[in-house]
């Protein structure tokens, strides 16, 4: 008969108290069936507050509810917002919420922003209207309809700038903010709350459910909190999350999009920009060079910053290709104190406050020569073929009479600063020499000795004090990407007699979770013994 | 010299392991019973991976720096991630239906990469200076596993469309085929569709719907969780590309030809993990987008290349010039 009574897990004293319990279990479970039913939907959700203060433990741990319905969310409080009485503004405003963070047109906006873009680089970009003229003729549309009066009027010619897709970015931007604010942040506060299942039903009815026969719920918690899981648990039931980050990290990416688009436009409107081609041993200053972008660019003290080039060179491979260029550069300020030598190469700028110094081209400016011991003399070099990779630079040395309408006269040629070859009057081949070699090398009388070849640095100047807040915003999508990989997993359990029912579902994971779940379940031990413990 | 014959050997043994696994692919699909050829075709995979693991290591040390210059390079990468992303989950004793996708892919690339069309350019090339960056390594290895990744999950969206849409197709084939074969066909079809209303289902009928629903709903699955990590790698080589750019260009962004496709790829699989949030759009619907994403990539990788316009033209005029 003893043995009778321990085998049931409901002693009769523990019963009466037992049973109290577990009508009021059976009312919270019915109206937490009531709420999952109706799901998301906020609105609904803090009407039954009162309710639901009885089952909710208040603390960091999200509930059961599903994605949020943005529309409907917007549609509920702006019904609420009319009950209330507010302002026909505040109306308008919350309709223009609602229609802004509805997905299918967030998704209408980035397909439109994904097409422009794409035909921004299927049209060719910043040419004359002649050419768009003839390229788009009127008389022979492409596809039947597309000509020239399609691309001039709506700025296509330079797309990325033109009104059209300026709007469609901004109204992007419209829709993120009004996305985030309207269904991710209610999603923060709903998922904050979190609540236990008092219905082994319930749990069954979840996507991933299995029932553990002679398993005690504290095993089971144990076990979940050593494999990562938060673990709560009070009286039979239990309830676990893992990985909430990666349900709030969307917030984030949205935060961070909205941070690059920001720090992009300040940018765009802020910045100064310049491109110089300087010859070795020139300067400039940093002012004349930097133009203004937008109506935000101010210049700085750093304007008066006189740039010097002490020395230009070059790195080759074996086979003689360029492999790097470099560029001494001194900074001299108003007083003409020297602030800052450094050498810049391709990949290696420099940053004097706030102002960036790039090495982005070089060319060749001027040959030394020595013309029969006489000079030295500097011969302007000039550039030969503009299309094509290789570069070819070319000098004249004239001969004889240098008024004659037909100068004849020596010609040589450059491909980089390492050799120059020599041709004669009459256009032959005379000879390869290296500048500064020392070789004097004769054609049709004239001994000529190269002594050195100048290249100019094509230096690229830029200000821009939003690249900050773009950096932030990068690393800030880096890491909510990462964390948004996460997947959000709960599990409920609920000792039922002597068997533990579990159940969970999961936001991401949906194939790895099962084999997850089993893994963890296979190590929760068999209890032989009736558990005592839950009825204490 | 030891170099490149190294190279040429380890090149032409991953490709022939490739067809084969390929060829037990396609015996495993006519014979579903037999896990034999199943089990060394992954054991071929494994081997296929080290062959390219060989393969770029030999080039990095031969040419002196990280093996993602040009396009040769990139396609040999490509079929490594590739190669990757199938064992991964074999090593963590799961199988899936990636592999059928992944054990081809590597095939296509690796014979692209091998065959003659790009015999010209297969020399390991100089590094021009605006490539000498440690940025190098992290934005392309980046960019390639996120085509890797991202071409495997919209393949599984593609499959997936195939099967859920087999039907149609089906139709439309024996529409041009035989018309009044399908029309008796359909005739048939309505004729137990009609059966199946008055009677009860039948039990073999729904245990095949259910088994392709489940398949489905697997495939659907695995190509979010690929896609997703896909977006992930592609994030990251995209702003360490802008990073890059900014040191090395000076601007962050320059809407160049290539940079602007990544971007439209990236939009096209941010449009794909949105439509996942809607219960009403999940399915066929994201698998749509995720068709149309497969062919993006490819337009990204290749078509901008042949092009050859823009600043990121580094792989493309040799290509052209062959």
């Amino acid at each position: 008969m003893n043995t009778l009574l321990t085998l049931n897990p409901l002693k009769p004293q523990t019963h009466l108290i037992k049973f109290t319990n577990f009508k009021t279990f059976n009312q919270i479970s019915n109206q937490r069936c009531l709420i999952s039913t109706i799901r998301c939907k906020i609105s609904s959700q803090q009407s039954k507050d009162a309710t639901k203060n009885k089952v909710v433990v208040p603390g960091a741990a999200p509930s059961l509810s599903e994605e949020i319905e943005a529309p409907a969310t917007a549609a509920e409080e702006d019904f609420r917002r009319k009950k209330n009485g507010g302002g026909f503004m505040k109306k308008l405003s919350k309709r223009v919420l609602a229609v802004l963070a509805n997905l299918p047109l967030a998704i209408g906006e980035m397909f439109a922003i994904a097409g422009l873009m794409a035909l921004g680089t299927a049209i060719d970009q910043g040419e004359n209207p002649e050419y768009y003229f003839q390229k788009y003729p009127e008389d022979n549309p492409i596809l039947g309809f597309f000509t020239w009066r399609w691309i001039l009027p709506l700025g296509f010619d330079h797309m990325f700038s033109s009104p059209v897709f300026l709007g469609t970015l901004i109204l992007l931007g419209a829709s993120l903010m009004a996305c985030t604010y309207t269904t991710q942040i209610p999603m923060v506060k709903v998922a904050r709350r979190w609540s236990f299942l008092q219905s082994a039903n319930t749990i069954r009815k979840l996507e991933y459910s299995d029932s553990l026969p002679k398993a005690s719920i504290q095993d089971l918690g144990v076990i979940l909190s050593g494999a990562g899981y938060e673990v709560f648990l009070k009286g039979p039931s239990l309830y676990a999350f893992k990985g909430l980050a990666g349900r709030f990290a969307p917030i984030g990416v949205h935060l961070a999009l909205l941070l690059i688009m920001g720090g992009g436009t300040y940018s765009a409107t802020g910045s100064f920009k310049g491109s110089v081609t300087v010859p070795q041993g020139l300067n400039f200053v940093m002012g004349d060079v930097l133009g203004p972008k937008g109506f935000l660019s101010t210049p700085t003290e750093a304007f008066n910053t006189e740039v010097h080039v002490n020395r230009f060179y070059m790195d080759y491979y074996d086979s003689g290709e360029v492999s790097q260029f470099h560029t001494d550069l001194s900074l001299f300020d108003i007083d003409g104190k020297e602030v800052m030598r450094k050498t810049i190469s391709v990949n290696d700028p420099l940053r004097y406050e706030g102002v960036t110094i790039y090495q982005t081209d070089w060319s060749i400016s001027a040959l030394q020569i020595l013309k029969d011991d006489e000079g030295p003399f500097n011969l302007a070099v000039a550039p030969l073929t503009i299309n094509g990779d290789k570069k070819l630079y070319g000098s004249f040395l004239p001969v004889g009479n240098t008024d004659s309408p037909n100068v004849k006269g020596i010609s040589m040629l450059l491909r980089d600063l390492q050799s120059v070859v020599l041709y004669d009057q009459e256009g032959k081949f005379a000879g390869v020499r290296r500048p500064s070699s020392k070789l004097p090398i004769e054609i049709d009388g004239i001994k000529v000795e190269v002594v050195d070849a100048i290249g100019s640095s094509g230096l690229d100047l830029k200000t821009d004090p939003g690249v900050p807040i773009v950096y932030a915003g990068f690393g800030a999508l880096m890491l909510t990407t990462c964390i948004s990989y996460l997947s959000h997993t709960q599990i409920w359990a609920l000792q039922d007699g002597t068997t533990v029912v579990v159940g969970g579902k999961t936001n991401r994971a949906k194939i790895e979770f099962p084999d997850e779940m089993n893994r963890v379940l296979d190590r929760v031990p068999e209890i032989n013994e009736p558990p005592d413990v839950i009825c204490g | 010299m030891i170099f490149s014959t190294l190279e040429h050997l380890l090149t032409h043994i991953s490709f022939s392991i490739v067809s084969i696994v390929i060829t037990l692919h396609l015996i495993t699909l006519l014979g579903n019973e037999i896990i034999k050829p199943y089990d060394s075709s992954e054991k071929g995979m494994i081997a296929t991976f080290l062959c390219l693991t060989g393969l770029l290591l030999t080039r990095w040390i031969y040419s002196g720096h990280f093996p993602l210059s040009d396009l040769y390079e990139s396609l040999i990468f490509l079929s490594w991630s590739f190669s990757l992303i199938h064992i991964v989950p074999y090593l963590k004793k799961r199988k899936n239906y990636l592999t059928t996708i992944t054990a081809s892919s590597t095939l296509f690339t690796q014979g692209f990469a091998t065959s003659g069309l790009l015999n010209e350019i297969n020399k390991p090339t100089i590094l021009v200076p605006a490539l000498q960056s440690e940025w190098l390594i992290m934005h392309v290895s980046m960019m390639i596993l996120s085509y890797a990744s991202l071409l495997c999950g919209s393949l599984l969206s593609v499959a997936l469309l195939v099967i859920t849409f087999r039907k149609i197709f089906y139709s439309s084939k024996s529409n041009n085929l035989l018309k009044l074969n399908e029309s008796f066909s359909f005739g048939e079809i309505q004729y137990k569709n009609e059966r199946n209303n008055i009677f009860q289902k039948t039990y073999f009928f729904s245990d095949k719907n259910y088994y392709k629903a489940q398949f489905i709903q697997q495939l659907d699955f695995w190509s979010y969780r690929v896609i997703s990590l896909g977006f992930l790698f592609l994030t990251i080589g995209i702003l360490s590309g802008a990073v890059w750019a900014n040191e090395a260009w000076g601007s962050y962004w320059s809407w160049d030809p290539k940079e602007t496709w990544a971007f439209i790829t990236w939009i096209v699989f941010a449009i794909y993990l949105h439509t996942r949030t809607k219960k009403n759009l999940q399915g066929a619907n994201s698998a749509i987008v995720a068709t149309l994403g497969f062919l993006i990539i490819w337009i990204c990788y290749f078509g901008v290349n042949l092009l050859g316009i823009g600043l990121h033209s580094y792989g493309s005029f040799t290509l052209i010039s062959s």
